[in-house]
């Protein structure tokens, strides 16, 4: 059961060397730190290396927290370096064609296709699915706003850019999201024709 | 130029001026093309918002915190210990007395500039000879003590800042 505590509480009693408490933060808000993770890792133990490793930081530096933004933002926006740090980090490790996230991306493909059953398959899976396709950034933005309860303030604050460039970028991604599902859709009705 | 879609998004969000929100209210209401992508866009703003998150492993905070242990980690407001910073503090000062009292104690004032001062230490008291102190064993361990702590006090500020830099 997770604590009816606040963040704010919950920061107070972990600093008062509480861990507990911490563990309670982290039940709070470890499926959507794994979530963002995922829009970059696109797999799940990769996702959950950079997740995890967000936690730790978070908790090492859980005192300069000053609780002028929500924690969650806070906690976002080193989700946030860390998922690029990686991605950075997998780029110059891989650099090529064969990257590991090509191949993960590739292979939900085919699976999607061996289940090859429309009605099987709920909307939030194409949705899903539609959203495994984004660019990083996209997806992150979308994830966010959509389940981060993130304002574009704060969106902007924890990617490090103007309000105005994620309003633009929100927009964006909604259209390439919208394609992409549209899309999906259409090849999975015409590989049941 | 703002396209129909990206003023109908502003509206749904509610980013657009109050003037604005009126505006497209009003063009929602009597423009068709309006109405139709209105509804269209409210249909996939509530088919986005109701992805799903993604589950963790269910050993998830578990790993958490057990990497938190395994590596010792305590907030960094908890490491900052009143009672150490004064240890320290009184050491160095207690230190800086000792050298203090040594240095003046031999010190030769020439010339007649306290030639009307007559001050005479008691018989009784016998000052350590600076070159006695220097040369004794008491004072290079002394020495090598705060070598090894300034080497400390830096290893530990590296780790903070490395640690600071990592988060």
């Amino acid at each position: 059961m997770q604590s009816k505590l606040s963040d704010i509480e919950l920061i107070e009693q972990t600093l008062a060397g509480n861990q507990f408490a911490y563990a309670d933060l982290v039940k709070r808000h470890q499926r959507f730190v794994f979530t963002l993770a995922m829009r970059f890792a696109k797999g799940r133990e990769d996702a959950e290396e950079i997740a995890q490793d967000c936690f730790v930081k978070a908790y090492r530096s859980l005192a300069s927290f000053q609780g002028q933004s929500k924690f969650s933002t806070w906690l976002y926006s080193i989700v946030y370096t860390t998922a690029m740090t990686f991605l950075r980090k997998k780029r110059v490790d891989t650099d090529s064609i064969d990257d590991e996230g090509t191949f993960v991306q590739v292979e939900s493909h085919e699976s999607a296709y061996d289940t090859n059953n429309v009605e099987n398959k709920s909307r939030s899976y194409y949705l899903n699915q539609a959203i495994e396709q984004l660019l990083p950034d996209d997806a992150t933005i979308i994830t966010m706003f959509y389940k981060g309860e993130q304002s574009l303030e704060e969106i902007a604050q924890t990617m490090g850019i103007e309000t105005n460039t994620v309003k633009v970028k929100l927009f964006r991604a909604r259209q390439r999201l919208k394609e992409k599902l549209e899309r999906n859709l259409k090849h999975e009705v015409k590989e049941l024709i | 130029m703002n396209t129909i879609e990206e003023k109908l998004w502003n509206y749904i969000d509610g980013t657009c001026t109050p003037a604005e929100q009126e505006a497209i209210a009003r063009l929602i209401e009597t423009d068709e093309v309006y109405k139709q992508k209105y509804t269209e866009l409210l249909v996939l703003n509530q088919e986005f918002a109701s992805m799903e998150l993604d589950e963790p492993s269910m050993a998830f905070s578990y790993n958490v915190m057990e990497a938190i242990r395994a590596e010792q980690l305590v907030p960094l407001k908890s490491t900052i210990n009143k009672k150490i910073i004064l240890s320290i503090a009184a050491f160095f000062v207690l230190s800086i007395l000792a050298l203090l009292i040594v240095i003046l104690s031999n010190v030769k004032i020439s010339g007649n500039l306290f030639s009307g001062l007559d001050v005479k230490l008691p018989a009784s008291l016998k000052l350590p000879s600076a070159s006695s102190i220097f040369n004794s064993t008491l004072m290079k361990s002394f020495f090598v003590f705060d070598v090894i702590l300034a080497l400390f006090l830096t290893d530990s500020y590296l780790r903070r800042k490395k640690a600071a830099k990592e988060a």
